[in-house]
């Protein structure tokens, strides 16, 4: 195309990117910065720098406490949404089937659906059914928002799974168990491993849906907002830092398994 | 034929990726009015040098000429000529009439005018006038061929380009579609340019045709001259079966087969000619009753009999290699698998190239 | 009756959502028809509490909810749509690693980046401090204010606006943009009749999610707003909790619940799963 024209276009487009990417990550670069400070209150430029927040949070019997939670609820979710999302994604992309249409559009309906909104009905509803709220009924609110979603990520890698893989291996002799654990999933694992994070990841940052609905425990994104409306202490920033490094330790090290997962193949 | 003045010129034209040459120093003029074709195997970077002369990308160096004025900087959409591409690219938000209509609109001619165009195109293009407001969906790959055809030709371009646009279609409705082309290229007196990788689709509708290897054209001439005299053995065993000899020139003036250890007679030889190939076509490979009967005959035995619709080829195995023998169905052979057998050609039949 | 082979895969899934998605709305519809401030079904169902909601002053929560969603999502919809262009277009090989820079903050607690925003635009923060140090400027914070909550609204809801805009510029075949161009279009005729309306599935998605998400909204009131604006949600949230009205809350989910879900059956009514998502 028109190669002056375009070049302009595209640097504009990268700056636009590029600011776009300072815009998302300027919080983050801000809550860092005041994990940083030895002093009781935020100001800035910082005049006294120091570690001495994190290790008075991470020496807190609360704060292990909340981490415990919270991964405890992130890995209950992890493994029960990945399961039922596996066969919710064969549903949604690998089979033709009469409701599938319908099915495809109500198992969106969860994931455009106000969060917070969902979170006070599952309280309803968890009360009328006489539950007392925990960390389970917690691990429960995730799963209605966080299936759907991870139903759709496998579902990505469903739609490139030649059906015919499933039939010759049938064909070749193996009963249906067989063909599941030899072909379906080794071909699958790539989606199983993405909607794992993705189910990690998403009950480890959510907020919505365990403030309405985990009782007497308490998440760290619960603690967090807590102390933000009311006792801002440095603990603050310091566990908002670890949650966002946390996180990207997670998807870049889970993304760069992939990738290597895929080069191994591609070797062989 | 293209000497007169010709529509388009390429000035050895030559287009870099990185360190590789896609296309390399490339001189070629097309005539107004003719249906050129390139062919070239997969990555001989005819793609590459359509997109150039259809605007899309530029050159790295050399000069792009349409009538005699440089365009290689001038964008696609500015440039008088159109491309069917592969895809064909039709627009599957719009229906028939609306895609036929597109340039035209584009152009800001009102509806009724562009209406009256499409409903024309439609016409030569054999689509019934009900299709014009058919989403193009739902039309068959054959209609989808002549609604991208027919969006190009609303255009009115100078030059049409043509990126394989029959390569996804069944062999028959391929066939047909080859003619109507060549028919279409006749109703409107417009210059074709033509990119596949099959030389067999190029020999129905080209008047002439660029063969095409690693960027650089091997052979340009009419679908005759390709057949019956190519210049390298990659252009002749680029359409249907041949048969290729590795031959060495002997003092004496023979040819010496290192295959079957036969010696034979030449065709002319090249000058500078000591070693290469000997091409010979499988039709002009005879079953002998003896040898003399030709000018060179090697013996071998009769492996496997291929019908191929109104020809019938034979696998004939002499020493090592293999011979392909064409005969007309009526003219069939009637000997037995295994028997053996003589075969011989005449030295002119054959030809003689180096590469 | 006998189920198919895809109607048994689906059945956990269906399960799951008609006892944790479709059963838990029910129970809040049936409770927006309970009598003020029960806290059983057993009630006689009564309209009394959609009657409060019309005669009183939730509406203006309902429209700053909604003026609110229609500007974050517009906003977002300018930010998003070259970065969208650029990871499809442009950016070839960086693309992969750009889209993963996009998806970190997705997984972090929106609370804990909203707050990151507090303590960038607070007096003595990290803007105003270092304007104040470096160039001796004072100027007011815009910290609890509506600029503040749509900034948030935009920076928090922004991955759910560029992903699925990317995925539907994806879709548009190279060739049918080069097409166009070739008839004559110009850059904006192939931009206006091609490539915009082909991405549309993907644009409607964004639109759709993050006005859905922004409607729901609450924590960018309460972290950036200093509950300068009250945001539906937060009206349903004080029924809930502070004032024990639960019929009342639930009145209020109700209406919310009505508006977002017509919005998203129309638009995904002839929405169709399989190419946008597998490209078929």
């Amino acid at each position: 195309m028109e190669t002056r024209g375009q070049r302009f276009r595209h640097s504009l487009v990268t700056v636009w990117t590029l600011a776009v990417l300072v815009f998302l990550y300027l919080p983050t670069i801000c809550i860092t910065l005041a994990s940083l400070t030895a002093s009781r209150y935020f100001q800035f430029p910082i005049n006294k720098w120091g570690l001495d927040w994190w290790q008075k949070t991470f020496s807190s019997i609360e704060i292990r406490q909340l981490l415990s939670t919270s991964i405890t609820i992130a890995l209950c979710v992890t493994a029960i949404a990945v399961t039922i999302a596996f066969f919710g994604a064969l549903a949604f992309a690998r089979y033709e089937w009469k409701g599938r249409s319908i099915y495809q559009k109500l198992i969106l309906l969860p994931i455009f659906f106000p969060q917070s909104v969902l979170g006070l009905a599952l309280l309803l509803w968890f009360n009328t059914l006489g539950f007392s709220l925990s960390w389970q009924t917690a691990v429960f609110a995730h799963l209605v928002w966080i299936i759907p979603v991870v139903t759709l990520v496998i579902s990505i890698q469903v739609y490139s799974f030649d059906p015919a893989l499933e039939e010759a291996a049938f064909d070749l002799g193996a009963t249906r168990w067989q063909v599941l654990k030899e072909v379906t999933l080794p071909v699958l694992f790539p989606g199983l491993f993405s909607g794992a994070l993705f189910a990690f990841l998403l009950s480890w940052g959510n907020f919505p849906l365990s403030l309405f609905t985990t009782g007497a425990d308490t998440t760290v994104p619960e603690y967090l907002y807590a102390k933000m409306v009311a006792g801002y202490t440095p603990g603050v920033p310091v566990l908002g830092t670890v949650s966002t490094v946390g996180a990207a330790i997670l998807l870049i090290g889970g993304y760069g398994a992939i990738l290597a997962m895929r080069r191994a193949k591609a070797v062989e | 034929m293209a000497e007169a003045s010709p529509i388009l010129s390429l000035k050895s034209v030559r287009k870099m990726f990185g360190a590789h040459a896609a296309v390399d120093s490339i001189d070629l003029d097309i005539a107004e009015g003719e249906f050129f074709t390139i062919v070239g195997p997969s990555g001989s970077g005819k793609t590459t040098m359509l997109r150039m002369l259809a605007g899309m990308d530029t050159p790295t160096s050399g000069d792009i000429l349409l009538r005699g004025e440089r365009i290689n900087d001038l964008p696609a959409n500015k440039r008088p000529t159109c491309m069917v591409f592969q895809s064909l690219a039709l627009f599957p938000h719009r229906t028939v009439g609306q895609n036929i209509e597109f340039p035209l609109k584009i152009r800001g001619e009102v509806p009724e005018s562009r209406k009256a165009r499409a409903l024309q195109l439609m016409d030569l293009l054999r689509l019934p006038q009900s299709y014009y407001a058919k989403n193009v969906l739902k039309c068959s790959g054959g209609e989808r061929q002549r609604v991208a055809l027919a969006r190009a030709l609303a255009y009115d371009p100078q030059i049409l380009f043509f990126d394989e646009p029959l390569s996804a279609i069944d062999y028959k409705l391929r066939k047909t579609l080859e003619k109507e082309l060549k028919d279409i290229h006749r109703e409107t007196k417009k210059t074709f340019v033509y990119i596949t990788h099959s030389l067999e689709e190029a020999m129905v509708m080209s008047d002439r045709i660029g063969v095409m290897r690693a960027g650089k054209l091997v052979q340009v001439g009419t679908p005759h001259q390709i057949y019956s005299a190519p210049n390298t053995r990659f252009v002749s065993e680029f359409v249907g079966d041949v048969n290729v000899l590795p031959v060495s020139l002997d003092t004496d003036g023979r040819l010496h087969s290192r295959l079957t250890g036969a010696r034979l007679k030449p065709p002319p030889v090249p000058e500078g000619f000591s070693e290469g190939h000997l091409v010979i076509r499988p039709e002009f490979l005879r079953f002998l009753a003896k040898a003399a009967d030709a000018d060179n005959a090697v013996s071998g035995r009769l492996y496997n009999e291929y019908v191929l619709g109104s020809r019938i080829q034979y696998q004939v195995r002499v020493g090592e290699g293999v011979f392909a023998v064409e005969k007309l169905r009526q003219q069939a052979f009637t000997g037995k698998l295994d028997d053996d057998v003589i075969i011989g050609w005449d030295a002119k039949d054959a030809i003689l190239v180096t590469d | 009756m006998r189920l198919s082979q895809g109607g048994k895969s689906a059945i956990p899934v269906v399960l799951f959502l008609i006892v944790g998605f479709a059963a838990p709305l029910l129970a809040v519809i049936w409770f927006s028809f309970m009598p003020p401030r029960s806290f059983s079904f057993g009630g006689a169902p009564t309209l009394e509490n959609y009657a409060t909601i019309f005669q009183g002053t939730n509406y203006i929560s309902f429209l700053w909810s909604l003026s609110l969603a229609v500007t974050a999502v517009a906003l977002l919809a300018l930010v998003c749509y070259p970065v969208a262009y650029g990871l499809v277009r442009v950016f070839g090989k960086w693309a992969m690693l750009l889209t993963l820079l996009f998806t970190i903050p997705l997984f972090v607690s929106e609370n804990i980046r909203l707050y990151g925003w507090v303590l960038f635009l607070i007096k003595n923060g990290v803007l105003l401090g270092t304007l104040k140090s470096m160039f001796g400027l004072q100027l007011e914070s815009i910290l609890f204010s509506l600029p503040a909550i749509i900034l948030g609204m935009v920076y928090v809801y922004l991955p759910f606006m560029l992903f699925p805009m990317t995925l539907g510029i994806s879709m548009v075949p190279n060739e049918t943009r080069d097409a166009a161009f070739d008839l004559g279009a110009s850059r904006w005729q192939v931009f206006k009749e091609v490539e915009l309306p082909l991405s549309m599935p993907g644009v409607v998605i964004g639109f759709l999610l993050t006005f859905v998400l922004a409607i729901g909204a609450i924590a960018e009131a309460k972290v950036l707003g200093g509950q300068r604006v009250i945001p539906i949600t937060h009206d349903i949230e004080i029924a809930f909790t502070y004032s024990q009205n639960w019929p009342l809350g639930a009145a209020l989910s109700v209406l919310l619940m009505l508006v977002v879900g017509v919005l998203v059956l129309l638009a995904l009514r002839r929405f169709d799963l399989d190419t946008f998502l597998g490209r078929r």
